[in-house]
């Protein structure tokens, strides 16, 4: 219904502009472009501009905290996320892993499969299962397209559907004002969350996937029960808690949700030494 | 003492760090002997019981609550909030967390990922490109997999919304 009405809206205007005076025609024109707004923003975005989305995406990310200079740390987080990716739906994206050099304790995904783990919080896990967890609860955004929906939902649906499609309208040759749209949207995104069922969802989809791949189901209801430890007005947490369901519902979403229903892969590994001599770059 | 409860936790496989953490049960529940279902019932944690955490093995967790201890499903457990520090965890002895940055100049307080950091962040496309020197083929990833603990490849379907 939604892709169909404002598509109707389009044909049944658009079929008599004879009739437009002018001010009319200034309305016209407006629903027009909020008709192709809405239908833009519902249509799919193909696996090329979803990469190209995450570029931009990414850059924003790297630009706001470099990568944490230590060459074997980025290739463990990468061959970790890699071997998890293949138990996605979408193994064939060109997946990116790395860790940012910051204090803070959070993780990020983007469009097209760059995931960004911070230093702070890697330094705060206790094997590589949990690792395996928090990577795999970003690849379900990734998989489930969650950044988009949320980038089309920016200040109202109108303002994200122009963001995105503004800028995929110019293929080759992106306007710099058109991309300066889409790092505001990227950066309202990143500030402003992504949906609370879109997290409780990753949440859900993130144990199987690191399941799949191997490890121990336990490892996000173990990163969120640590998460809960922390003192929530450590400023290093203050981003992470602005966009995200408290630690408490989520595990008391995941308690519904796995039940014991994982139980007979709990005794997969949580690859403790692998993580702790990984870390030291051994 | 100290060598006892050094060796207890070693012959426990209990990481030390969980020593000092604490929680409560959000609802009543069992604690059994060993971290099984069907292993035996040694007591119930009343609802809201606080309890000492001391590992993690599975879907259960050790604790000890009173003179009760055993094992009970970890998530029938949650943490109380507060009680280690961000400043405590980047003491870790991981050197990742002491490593240094990429080189690149940075200022404090100007770049990172608070809220007014990222709302006044540049894109950096040259940052990007380092970590595309970092990505893992498949045949790594596989090659990965196989080592030593090995992960092997489930059939697992999501869970659906409760």
């Amino acid at each position: 219904m939604r892709r169909i009405l404002p598509l109707m809206i389009v044909l049944a205007l658009g079929a008599f502009p004879g009739w437009a005076t002018a001010q009319f025609n200034l309305n016209l024109n407006r629903i027009i472009d909020t008709g192709k707004n809405l239908r833009d923003a519902t249509k799919e975005v193909n696996e090329k501009q979803e990469a190209e989305i995450g570029q931009e995406y990414a850059a924003v990310l790297v630009g706001a905290a470099p990568l944490l200079a230590n060459a074997e740390v980025e290739r463990y987080v990468n061959r970790v996320g890699k071997w998890l990716s293949l138990s996605s739906e979408r193994p064939g994206l060109n997946w990116q892993f790395g860790v940012l050099d910051s204090d803070n304790v959070n993780a990020f995904s983007t469009p097209g499969g760059y995931v960004l783990i911070t230093k702070g919080l890697l330094a705060r896990l206790k094997n590589e299962g949990e690792l395996a967890g928090v990577l795999a609860h970003e690849i379900a955004h990734v998989v489930k397209k969650h950044h988009l929906t949320a980038m089309r939902k920016g200040k109202g649906m109108e303002a994200g559907a122009n963001v995105l499609s503004m800028y995929l309208e110019q293929p080759g040759q992106r306007s710099a004002v058109a991309k300066e749209h889409l790092v505001g949207g990227i950066k309202e995104v990143m500030l402003r969350g992504l949906d609370k069922d879109d997290e409780f969802e990753a949440d859900r989809m993130g144990v199987v996937i690191a399941a799949r791949a191997g490890y121990d189901p336990y490892g996000v209801p173990a990163v969120l029960q640590m998460l809960q430890s922390l003192n929530p007005k450590d400023s290093e947490l203050a981003l992470m808690f602005a966009t995200h369901p408290d630690p408490n519902s989520r595990l008391d979403a995941l308690d519904k949700a796995m039940g014991t229903r994982l139980d007979r892969f709990a005794s997969q590994p949580q690859a403790a030494e692998r993580y702790a001599r990984s870390m030291q770059g051994k | 003492m100290r060598t006892f409860l050094a060796a207890l936790v070693f012959a426990l496989g209990v990481a030390p760090a969980f020593a000092q953490e604490t929680g409560f049960a959000v609802r009543q529940t069992e604690v059994k002997k060993e971290p099984f279902s069907d292993a035996e019932t040694v007591g119930t944690l009343a609802e809201k019981s606080q309890v000492k955490v001391f590992g993690r093995q599975g879907g259960w967790m050790q604790v000890e609550s009173g003179a009760l201890s055993g094992w009970t499903r970890m998530l029938s457990i949650r943490m109380n909030s507060g009680q280690s520090s961000i400043a405590s965890g980047l003491k870790s002895l991981f050197s990742v967390a002491r490593s240094g940055s990429s080189g690149t100049t940075v200022t404090t307080g100007v770049r990172g990922l608070d809220k007014e950091q990222i709302q006044n962040a540049k894109p950096n496309p040259e940052e990007l490109k380092k970590l595309a020197g970092f990505t893992a083929t498949q045949g790594e990833a596989e090659q990965f997999a196989a080592g030593n603990p090995q992960l092997k490849n489930r059939k697992i379907d999501y869970l659906r919304q409760p």
